[in-house]
C-alpha cells in the first residue's frame, strides 16, 4: 500500500467541496447562459451528480483499491495499465488547466509584471510539498480553507445585497432549450464530474460504506455555493455578467458600504488562491499516486516534484492566451472529458458487474 | 539530535529561498511612484478626431484633512498657495495613445483605482463613446463603479474648477452627483449601470450633465462653479439629446429610484418618505401599452396659506401632488419618445413577461418604441403634518 493515511467521510466531503469550488470560484460556470446560468448550474449539479454515481459505485465496490488497482482486476495487467494511464494523463491535464486558470487570473488583475513561470513554481511547490504529506494533511487543510471560503462568499453575497436587482433574472429560461442543455453539461464536466480523480482517493476512506453519501452530500453543497454566486453575479451585474471574464471578481468590485467596507475583491482572489490550491493539489497527489501504482514503485514521494514540473511545463505550453484557454474550456472541454468521466468508469463498472469482480474471500491480494 | 540539526538548516535554506520569491515583487508598487488620479476628463475635437485627455491627480503631500476633521485652514485658493491636485492633459488619436504620451512628461506611473468620476466632454460624447468606454471597461484598473458625468461644453474646463468643500475636487463632484441623486435630482450613473444598459440594445443609456457657471462670490469675487444641469441621452454610444431638471426627475420617478427629495406645489412643499413605481407592459393585438403606477408617500413640511390643516385639505394636496408627479413623469416620456430612446427601460420590461413575443419584437423596438401607449397612475399618501397642527397666523 502506497498511502497509509485513512480519512474519515467528513473529511472527504470537505475535500471535495473545495475540490468542486476550486477554479469555478471564479470562472462561474454556465457563463454563456447568461442570467439563466443557475438554471443550468443545478441541471448540471443533477448531471454530474449521476456521474458521480457511477465512478463511487465503481470504487466502493472494490473498497481499498485505487482506479489504477481496480483496471488492473478488471481490464488485466496490460489493457489496465493502457486506461490507467489514459486516466494519469486526464488528471495531469487537468491539473495543467486549473493552474492555467490560475496563472491568468493573477497575471490579469494582480500581478502584471510577475513572469508565469515563477508563479506556477511558487503554487507547485506549495502543492508538493501538501502532497509529500500524503492524503490526510491534504484533508485537514481543506478543514480550514473551505469552510473560511464559504464564509467569505456568504459575507460578500450579504454585503452585495443591497445592490441586487431581481429584476435582471428576469425572464427565466430566456435561452433555447438546446443551449441551455449544452450550458448544462458543459457545468457537470467542469466543475462537478471533474471529482472524478475522486477515484484515487475514496479507497483511503476509513468507513467506505460512507463513501457515495460523503461525495453526493459534497456535491450538493459545492452546487449551492456556485448557485448562490451565480444569482448574485447576474443580479448585480445585469447583462454585463456574460461579458466579464471574471464576473465575481467584478461584482464584488460594487461593493461600498458608506465608503469603509469597499475594494473587497482581494478576498476572491484570495479565496481562488486557496480553492485552487486544493485542486490543482488534489490533481497532483491523483497524478503521482496513480503513476507509483502504474510503474510499482516504493513510493509515490520521489515523483511528486518531477510530474509537479511536468505540470507546470504543459500549462506553459498547453494554451497561448485567454481566449484560446475559454475557448477550450467552453467548446472543446465538454466532449474531450466525455470518456474519462462517464464512458471509462461506466464500462469498467459493467465488466466488473459481469465478471462479478472483486471476488470474495477468493485468492485475490 | 541530529535531526533537530537537519531541521534548523533546512529551515534557514527555506527562509532564505522564500525571501527571494517575496522581497523582489515584480509588481511592488510604491506611493510615491505613482500618480493617483482622482478625476479623468475625456474631449474629442470633432474635426480632427484627437481625443485629450485630463488628468487630475492628487498630490499627496499636501491633503489637508478637511476643515471638519480638526484644525487645518481646508483648500488654500489662489495663485499662490500649493494645490491637493494637479491638473495634466495630453492628445492623441486614441485613447491609449493619450495615455502613453502621458509618459512623455509624467513623473509618475498613474493610478487609476482611486479615479472617482470620469466627465466626458460634448463633443466626444455627441461623436461615440465606444473606443473610451472600451479603454475604461477592459482595463483591470478600472473599477465598475466609477462615477460618470458628461460636460455641457468641455471636460476640461470642468475639472480645473476649484470648488466645493473637499481638498480634492473629483471627490467633491462624485459627492455632487450622489447628493443629487440621494435627493431624486438627478441619475448617478456608474460605469456599470451606463455599459448595462449599453450592451442591452434597445435601453438607452442616460448621464447627468455637470456644467460651469460664474457667480459674485459673498466677497464680491467672481467665482467659478460646477452644478448638475441636466440629463444626458445616449442612444447606442452617441448622445442625442439633454433632459430638463423636470424631466430628469420624470425619469427617477418612472425607473423606481427615488430616495428623498421633495415635490413642490403652488400652494405646498411636501417632502417625500418614499417611493415605488411598477411599469406593467400589456401586449394586446400587436400593440403594447405600458402602465407606470407610482406610489408615493410624503410629509408636509411648508403651508403657504394661513389656514388650519384638515383632513379635506389633505386630501386635496394629495391630489395636487400626484398632478405634479404626473406632469414629470409625462413630459419626460414625451420627450423620450421624441428623441425615440428607450430610457426607462421599457423594452426590458416587456422581455421580461413576454419572452417569446420580444425576439420578433426586439430587433423593430426603434419602430415601436415611439407608438407605444403609455399611461400614468400615481397614488400619493400625505403622512404627517410637522410638529404645529394649527395655522400660527389667522388670515
Amino acid at each position: 500500500m502506497l498511502e497509509k493515511g485513512r480519512i474519515s467521510s467528513f473529511q472527504l466531503s470537505v475535500l471535495l467541496v473545495g475540490f468542486v469550488l476550486g477554479s469555478s470560484i471564479i470562472i462561474t460556470p454556465g457563463g454563456d447562459a447568461g442570467h439563466d446560468a443557475w438554471i443550468a448550474i443545478a441541471l448540471g449539479l443533477m448531471e454530474g451528480s449521476l456521474i458521480a454515481l457511477i465512478f463511487t459505485a465503481l470504487v466502493l465496490r472494490f473498497k481499498d483499491k485505487t482506479i489504477i488497482e481496480i483496471n488492473d482486476l478488471v481490464f488485466g495487467k496490460v489493457i489496465g495499465k493502457l486506461i490507467s494511464v489514459l486516466f494519469l494523463w486526464y488528471f495531469l491535464h487537468l491539473g495543467a488547466l486549473v493552474l492555467n486558470d490560475y496563472v491568468h487570473f493573477f497575471r490579469l488583475e494582480l500581478y502584471p509584471a510577475t513572469p508565469r513561470t515563477v508563479m506556477l513554481l511558487i503554487i507547485m511547490l506549495v502543492c508538493a510539498s501538501t502532497v509529500n504529506r500524503g492524503i490526510e494533511a491534504l484533508a485537514r487543510c481543506s478543514l480550514i480553507l473551505v469552510p473560511l471560503t464559504i464564509s467569505v462568499i456568504f459575507l460578500v453575497t450579504m454585503f452585495l445585497i443591497p445592490h441586487f436587482n431581481l429584476n435582471n433574472l428576469m425572464p427565466i429560461l430566456d435561452l433555447p432549450i438546446g443551449k441551455l442543455l449544452w450550458s448544462a453539461h458543459s457545468v457537470a464536466s467542469f466543475p462537478f464530474a471533474e471529482s472524478v480523480v475522486f477515484v484515487m482517493i475514496l479507497a483511503f476512506l476509513n468507513k467506505s460504506e460512507k463513501g457515495g453519501r460523503a461525495v453526493s452530500k459534497a456535491l450538493i453543497i459545492a452546487g449551492l455555493v456556485l448557485i448562490i454566486a451565480s444569482i448574485r453575479n447576474s443580479a448585480v451585474l445585469g447583462p454585463m455578467v456574460a461579458a466579464y471574464n471574471y464576473p465575481s471578481y467584478q461584482a464584488v468590485q460594487v461593493i461600498d458600504i458608506r465608503d469603509i467596507f469597499t475594494r473587497l475583491e482581494i478576498l476572491v482572489a484570495i479565496n481562488f488562491i486557496t480553492m485552487g490550491f486544493l485542486k490543482i493539489s488534489v490533481l497532483l497527489y491523483g497524478t503521482v499516486l496513480g503513476l507509483a501504482q502504474v510503474l510499482n514503485l516504493q513510493s509515490y514521494r520521489p515523483i511528486i516534484l518531477p510530474v509537479g514540473i511536468l505540470m507546470v511545463i504543459l500549462a506553459l505550453t498547453n494554451v497561448a492566451n485567454t481566449i484560446e484557454l475559454f475557448d477550450f474550456t467552453h467548446k472543446i472541454y465538454p466532449i474531450y472529458a466525455v470518456p474519462f468521466q462517464i464512458i471509462i468508469p461506466l464500462i469498467t463498472l459493467i465488466i466488473a458487474k459481469l465478471r462479478q469482480l472483486p471476488k470474495t474471500d477468493g485468492g485475490m491480494p | 539530535m541530529k535531526n533537530r540539526q537537519q531541521g534548523k538548516i533546512s529551515l534557514v535554506i527555506l527562509l532564505s529561498i522564500i525571501s527571494v520569491f517575496i522581497v523582489g515583487c515584480w509588481d511592488s508598487r510604491e506611493l510615491s511612484t505613482l500618480s493617483l488620479i482622482a478625476g479623468l476628463g475625456f474631449d474629442l475635437d470633432p474635426a480632427t478626431k484627437r481625443a485629450t485627455l485630463t488628468y487630475q491627480s492628487i498630490v499627496p503631500s499636501q491633503v489637508k484633512p478637511s476643515p471638519s476633521m480638526g484644525g487645518g485652514e481646508g483648500k488654500q485658493t489662489g495663485s499662490g498657495g500649493l494645490q491637493s491636485i494637479q491638473l495634466d492633459h495630453d492628445t492623441g488619436l486614441s485613447p491609449y495613445e493619450v495615455l502613453n504620451r502621458y509618459t512623455q512628461h509624467g513623473s509618475r506611473i498613474p493610478f487609476y483605482q482611486h479615479t472617482q468620476v470620469i466627465v466626458i466632454g460634448k463633443a466626444a460624447a455627441e461623436h461615440g463613446l465606444y473606443p473610451f468606454l472600451d479603454t475604461v471597461i477592459r482595463n483591470p484598473a478600472g473599477r465598475p463603479n466609477i462615477l460618470l458625468a458628461i460636460s455641457d461644453n468641455k471636460a476640461s474646463d470642468i475639472l480645473a474648477v476649484e470648488d466645493g468643500m473637499e481638498n480634492i475636487q473629483a471627490v467633491g463632484m462624485a459627492n455632487i452627483i450622489k447628493l443629487s441623486a440621494r435627493f431624486s435630482k438627478y441619475p448617478a450613473v456608474t460605469c456599470l449601470d451606463f455599459t448595462s444598459r449599453f450592451i442591452g440594445k434597445t435601453t438607452a443609456p442616460v448621464a447627468p450633465i455637470m456644467g460651469v457657471f460664474e457667480e459674485t462670490g459673498p466677497e464680491g469675487k467672481r467665482q467659478k462653479k460646477i452644478r448638475i444641469n441636466g440629463t444626458a441621452v445616449f442612444k447606442g454610444d452617441k448622445m442625442i439629446g439633454k433632459l430638463n431638471e423636470q424631466e430628469s426627475s420624470g425619469l427617477l420617478w418612472v425607473i423606481n429610484q427615488i430616495e428623498k427629495g421633495f415635490v413642490i406645489i403652488p400652494e405646498a412643499s411636501l417632502e417625500i418618505i418614499g417611493s415605488k413605481t411598477k411599469i406593467i407592459p400589456e401586449l394586446t393585438g400587436g400593440k403594447i401599452k405600458i402602465t407606470v403606477e407610482i406610489e408615493e408617500e410624503a410629509n408636509l413640511i411648508q403651508y403657504n396659506n394661513a389656514r388650519n390643516i384638515t383632513p379635506d385639505l389633505i386630501h386635496q394636496l394629495e391630489k395636487a401632488q400626484a398632478r405634479e408627479i404626473e406632469s414629470q413623469v409625462k413630459a419626460v416620456i414625451k420627450k423620450s419618445m421624441a428623441l425615440n430612446a428607450d430610457i426607462f427601460d421599457f423594452g426590458g420590461a416587456v422581455h421580461r413577461k413576454y419572452k417569446k413575443e420580444w425576439k420578433k419584437m426586439e430587433p423593430r423596438w426603434d419602430d415601436i418604441y415611439p407608438t407605444i401607449e403609455v399611461s400614468v397612475k400615481v397614488k400619493t399618501r400625505l403622512d404627517e403634518i410637522g410638529d404645529i397642527n394649527k395655522a400660527i397666523m389667522t388670515e
